[in-house]
């Protein structure tokens, strides 16, 4: 049963613009793939791992500014700006990785939250690279053929597609995860370090390649971020509130598991841009409400609780 | 040297009410081995407070935490004893998650009811500065620092002297071990976070007509909160009031001999060095 799900999942998502054209509607699924992609990314280092990290604007922030300061400086188009700021993202993951892996736990999670801020100040501050607090801005977008067609990019169903393939990719990524070396170390670690440790895993190693693969996927999100808004300043790709946004879409959603950031992107970012069409701020006061549900109540995530009924039900 | 001499004794006063929010957060760590992310929301609710007794109560910022420190610790043990008791055995990741989702609860509640809009606190008798000896002194900051000072002496008879701030100081030091002398650890650690809430809470109404206030404003300072304790030494009083009047004369300093954009950025650079190298805190007192 599960086999026939998962094509079906990806038609339905491919052909979903079709079936609701509303630019709201397209605008929102965009935000929850978009989203998939954070949570996807965080999870791959906090879910497997262990490892909490409230600096993931850093890696997204890095991807945007790269896709950006390529296309403005240089004329390399978006889409291919894209890729190299997740390669950039995963770069600048390992410096940020083999500083902060010599602490633990908590204090491993407040390390990335320093690391984050800094490097918010670097690009509010290195103004002839980034344009400091003015940000940046794209006007248009290069003209593109995709199969003898040009591609509109005033419309957002472009957008709902690329972003969709990176989703998908961000899933894959997951799922091979789950089922490499890497990912049974990784659970290894965060089951218990210093067995893991204690068994031979290279624990820095292992902890250092899965923030660089979760950077590499939080840098293409922020490039596809960049080319989507248009515009980019250090408060908006590289804040705290982000960080912190990834790391409730995983957990709500449930962690290690393929399909959480999905469902936890859904659940939130639903909620949470129709409460801003409605009220325009505290539009992430449900974050925080289901955060502290989850972790009362379902500690393994609203995915992790649903396929634990499945599972149940269908044996 | 006269600008050295201003920017010590700005950095003392605001570092006096770092200090304050520092010693709530850092108590509260020691007793629970609960990292609060939700601490500077906390100072965020007392700014608004003092705000809230200007505006429509007619009473002064300063004198309003009379009213606001016993309604904080209310909230205090509200918040531990529905909301976070049951999360503390689950370990300190979870409750630095669920935590999170507190900050983000209460600063969004904030926001929708007080809207983005910076406010600040004019007062009649503060327009101009104090200028003892060529020192600019802003009299708001210089009377806050006075209550600051005033709180934490107070504090610390606390807990030195009583019987339940001995029962808090065992409880940090080890749990079991005070339980088996028949500290109530339930009740003082119920004691100990309303406690660490209204010392923010109070700080906040101290600090709010000398800054702007926005209900994100606690995003900021618990990244400092968490500098200071770090600076100190989880989990020690003394080490979280050196630690706050340090990072005060750092960004002051750093303001004026470094640079103004990355003062903020001077106490981070700290903060990740002394985690790496020494996690016990400067004065080596503090739990890792």
């Amino acid at each position: 049963m599960k086999k026939s799900i998962i094509p079906l999942a990806i038609l339905l998502l491919l052909a979903a613009p079709r079936i609701v054209s509303a630019p709201f509607f397209i605008h929102l699924m965009i935000m929850v793939l978009m989203w998939t992609v954070l949570g996807a990314s965080w999870n791959i280092l906090g879910g497997f791992t262990g490892q909490v990290s409230f600096g993931h604007s850093t890696f997204l922030g890095a991807g945007a500014y790269t896709t950006m300061i390529l296309f403005l400086k240089l004329g390399i188009a978006p889409w291919y700006g894209i890729p190299v700021g997740g390669l950039v993202a995963a770069l600048i993951a390992l410096p940020i990785g083999s500083i902060c892996f010599r602490l633990r736990g908590p204090y491993f999670a407040l390390s990335t939250l320093a690391v984050a801020e800094i490097i918010r100040l670097v690009a509010l501050n290195w103004e002839s690279l980034t344009n400091g607090p003015v940000g940046l801005l794209i006007t248009t977008l290069p003209d593109v053929t995709f199969w003898g067609r040009s591609v509109d990019w005033e419309n957002k169903v472009p957008f709902y597609y690329i972003i969709a393939v990176i989703a998908l990719a961000a899933l894959a990524a997951t799922y091979m995860m789950s089922r490499t070396r890497l990912g049974a170390y990784s659970l290894a670690i965060r089951e218990d370090i210093d067995s893991a440790e204690a068994i031979g895993i290279n624990t820095v190693q292992t902890r250092v390649t899965a923030l660089s693969l979760s950077a590499f996927f939080a840098g293409v999100a922020g490039g596809f971020y960049a080319m989507y808004f248009h515009y980019i300043d250090p408060d908006a790709v590289f804040s705290i509130a982000l960080s912190v946004e990834m790391v409730f879409i995983a957990v709500v959603g449930g962690l290690t598991t393929v399909a959480g950031p999905l469902i936890g992107a859904i659940v939130l970012v639903t909620f949470g841009e129709t409460f801003r069409q409605i009220f325009l701020v505290g539009h992430l006061i449900f974050y925080g409400l289901m955060m502290m549900i989850v972790i009362r109540y379902l500690p393994d995530g609203i995915w992790g609780r649903l396929r634990l009924w499945f599972r149940t039900q269908l044996s | 040297m006269e600008t050295f001499a201003q920017s010590i004794v700005s950095g003392l006063l605001t570092g006096s009410l770092y200090a304050m929010i520092g010693v709530g957060l850092t108590v509260i760590f020691g007793v629970m081995r609960i990292i609060n992310m939700a601490h500077g929301d906390m100072v965020m609710l007392g700014m608004y407070g003092a705000f809230l007794s200007v505006t429509f109560l007619k009473i002064d910022p300063f004198l309003s935490i009379i009213i606001w420190i016993p309604v904080a610790f209310l909230i205090g043990v509200f918040i531990y004893r529905f909301l976070l008791k049951n999360i503390v055995p689950a370990g300190e990741l979870n409750t630095l998650l669920y935590t999170a989702g507190l900050s983000l609860f209460i600063a969004n509640l904030v926001l929708l009811v007080a809207t983005g809009d910076y406010r600040t606190i004019k007062l009649k008798y503060a327009i101009m500065p104090l200028r003892p000896f060529g020192i600019s002194v802003p009299i708001p900051l210089a009377i806050a620092f006075g209550m600051a000072i005033l709180i934490t002496v107070a504090l610390y008879w606390f807990l030195v002297r009583t019987d339940t701030g001995r029962a808090i100081r065992a409880t940090s030091q080890e749990p079991e071990a005070a339980a088996l002398m028949g500290v109530n650890v339930d009740r003082t650690a119920i004691i100990t976070f309303a406690l660490g809430t209204a010392l923010a809470c109070a700080a906040g109404a101290l600090l709010a007509p000398s800054l702007y206030l926005y209900p994100t404003v606690g995003e900021i300072l618990v990244a400092k909160c968490f500098v200071i304790v770090v600076l100190g030494g989880l989990g020690s009083v003394p080490g979280a009031i050196a630690g706050g009047l340090l990072l005060g004369v750092v960004e002051s300093l750093g303001a004026v001999y470094v640079s103004v954009p990355y003062k903020d950025g001077i106490g981070l650079v700290i903060f990740l060095l002394v985690l790496l190298f020494r996690p016990s805190g400067l004065f080596g007192v503090g739990k890792s």
